[in-house]
């Protein structure tokens, strides 16, 4: 019997996870990220680290823990995700927050647990390597970057969403605005508000439109700008974006249609995207490794 | 002003130029000149561009030939660098040969556009995105040729290979990265999951498999060679395929 496990071990767990993924959505039905919002993604979160932390506590005397940090068993891992993503790409995706046009679950894939479980074990994997690293050493720190790094991109990403407001507000010129609906069409009131002082398409330089408005919050600060697109204004913890106008009046649009984003969770992103950015330069300035495991 | 009807003039010196360079450094010897030689038809084949991005009032990279501009500049300058990192012989030929085919493409059909780019394009993440992305293409394809050439010899070096491949997945990286900042800031979403994104996606994960994979096979040649082609037509995909895919018709926001 072999001392250590493999890839052969990899490629079985991996398929185990798609296997019982299947089963989880026939029984289950697929996956409801609404049901993350905020606490229970705290919650996960903690969760996931304890769990992590607790492996890796145990990794020298369980064996599986120990092998979870090989490259072994990251690579099949790896490679469950990369099938599970191209299956994506080569089916028609139902548009986002809609089910699945087909009763296995492909065509929304993002709920499909097969997919989620995939990247789920992928992503356990590289915090559990992660915690291998937490040396200081050049190496080390490079290592971390590009790993850390997008083991919090992905974390912060996917539990985050839930908590994502994105909302849809239409403001007439002169009058000011606090609801907003969201993507089913819900009513939200909103804690800040928007007053439409001036529409206006702008062909010079370049075609673009813009909105004059001052917002108010509750706690009494206002602020007078002009949103256009790819310059939203941000206003506490509110991303404000020009997003659409009357286009059947056109110039002559006396309404302007904003999307208004809150994110809490996007520090954390950043600060995962940030660190990856800084780990591709890495693998600039390092050299390749020598061949630590065979 | 300069237009697509220029191309050919500038192509043909710019060519000329590679040619000259990859012959000399196939005859071995002489690396300086051949170098010196390629660097000449950079600075042809940068000028055509540096003048379209000045008639056209934008940067070149909104049509598929407009990229394929920059691919076909991109390919001999990681040629070069090649060249003069490992000194390769024959491949400022292979990235001459295939900047050529490029070319060929663009002069049987150009794609022609007008001046307006519509709002969201107009981003100052908008060229950064693209070029990088472009140059990490042009890496890639040159390790793809590499793996080709190296499956059908006996003896079999993958270093250059894998030294491509760290620099074309990093500057992936940074463009599909850059891509998600520019999202954010734009959409307010870094990660839609459209077709484009989830083929990068895909391609990013198939090249990390192979950087991952020499790490822990090392002496597994083959499949790796195998994979390193592999990971090159995701990218095909990811570039190109999608606009031909049934899946992603009329759902991306990267079609061009």
């Amino acid at each position: 019997m072999r001392k250590t496990w493999g890839m052969t071990e990899g490629s079985i767990a991996c398929g185990t996870l798609i296997v019982a993924g299947f089963v989880l959505q026939l029984a289950t039905g697929p996956v409801r990220w609404d049901a993350m919002a905020w606490p229970v993604n705290l919650v996960v979160l903690i969760g996931l680290l304890l769990g992590i932390f607790a492996m890796h506590l145990l990794r020298k005397k369980v064996r599986l823990f120990h092998w979870m940090t090989t490259l072994q068993a990251g690579i099949p891992a790896m490679m469950a995700c990369a099938m599970l993503t191209v299956l994506m790409g080569v089916t028609r995706q139902a548009p986002a927050g809609h089910p699945a046009t087909e009763p296995i679950g492909i065509t929304n894939m993002l709920s499909f647990w097969p997919f989620v479980l995939s990247y789920l074990w992928l992503t356990i994997l590289v915090g559990m390597v992660c915690m291998t690293r937490l040396r200081a050493s050049w190496h080390n720190v490079f290592f971390l970057l590009n790993h850390l790094g997008l083991f919090l991109a992905l974390v912060a990403g996917t539990l985050g969403n839930a908590d994502m407001q994105r909302l849809q507000m239409t403001v007439q010129e002169g009058k000011t605005e606090w609801r907003a609906v969201d993507a089913k069409r819900r009513v939200h009131q909103l804690p800040i508000a928007i007053e439409l002082h001036d529409f206006f398409i702008e062909e010079e330089p370049r075609l673009s439109f813009a909105s004059d408005v001052t917002v108010y919050t509750k706690r009494g600060i206002t602020v007078r700008d002009t949103i256009r697109v790819n310059k939203p204004l941000s206003v506490r913890g509110w991303k404000i974006y020009q997003f659409s106008y009357d286009e059947a009046r056109g110039k002559d649009s006396d309404i302007s249609v904003f999307e208004l984003v809150r994110d809490p969770w996007l520090p954390l992103v950043y600060l995962g995207i940030f660190m990856m950015l800084a780990g591709a330069l890495s693998l600039f300035v390092t050299r390749k490794q020598t061949n630590c495991k065979s | 002003m300069v237009n697509w009807n220029d191309l050919w003039l500038f192509a043909l010196l710019a060519l000329m130029f590679w040619a000259a360079g990859a012959v000399l450094s196939l005859r071995g010897g002489r690396q300086r000149l051949a170098s010196l030689l390629t660097v000449c038809g950079l600075l042809v084949f940068g000028t055509y561009i540096a003048l379209m991005w000045h008639s056209l009032e934008r940067p070149p990279l909104r049509t598929m030939g407009e990229t394929r501009l920059w691919y076909s500049f991109f390919l001999p300058l990681v040629g070069l660098i090649t060249y003069i990192r490992w000194r390769y012989r024959w491949i400022l030929l292979f990235s001459t040969m295939l900047s050529t085919v490029f070319i060929c493409i663009n002069l049987l059909r150009p794609e022609i556009h007008d001046k307006v780019m519509m709002p969201a394009l107009q981003s100052p993440w908008f060229a950064p995105h693209v070029i990088i992305y472009m140059f990490a293409y042009a890496t890639t394809g040159v390790a793809a040729l590499m793996s080709v050439w190296q499956l059908c010899r006996k003896e079999r070096d993958l270093s250059a290979i894998d030294n491509l491949t760290r620099v074309g997945l990093s500057f992936i990286t940074v463009g599909m990265l850059f891509g998600a900042l520019w999202a954010k800031e734009a959409w307010g979403t870094y990660w839609s999951w459209d077709p484009k994104e989830t083929w990068a996606a895909a391609t990013w994960l198939c090249y990390l498999i192979y950087l991952h994979w020499r790490r822990c096979r090392p002496a597994s040649v083959r499949p790796a060679l195998l994979w390193q082609i592999l990971c090159f037509l995701c990218l095909q995909m990811c570039w190109w395929g999608i606009n031909y895919l049934p899946s992603a018709q009329g759902v991306s926001a990267h079609t061009y």
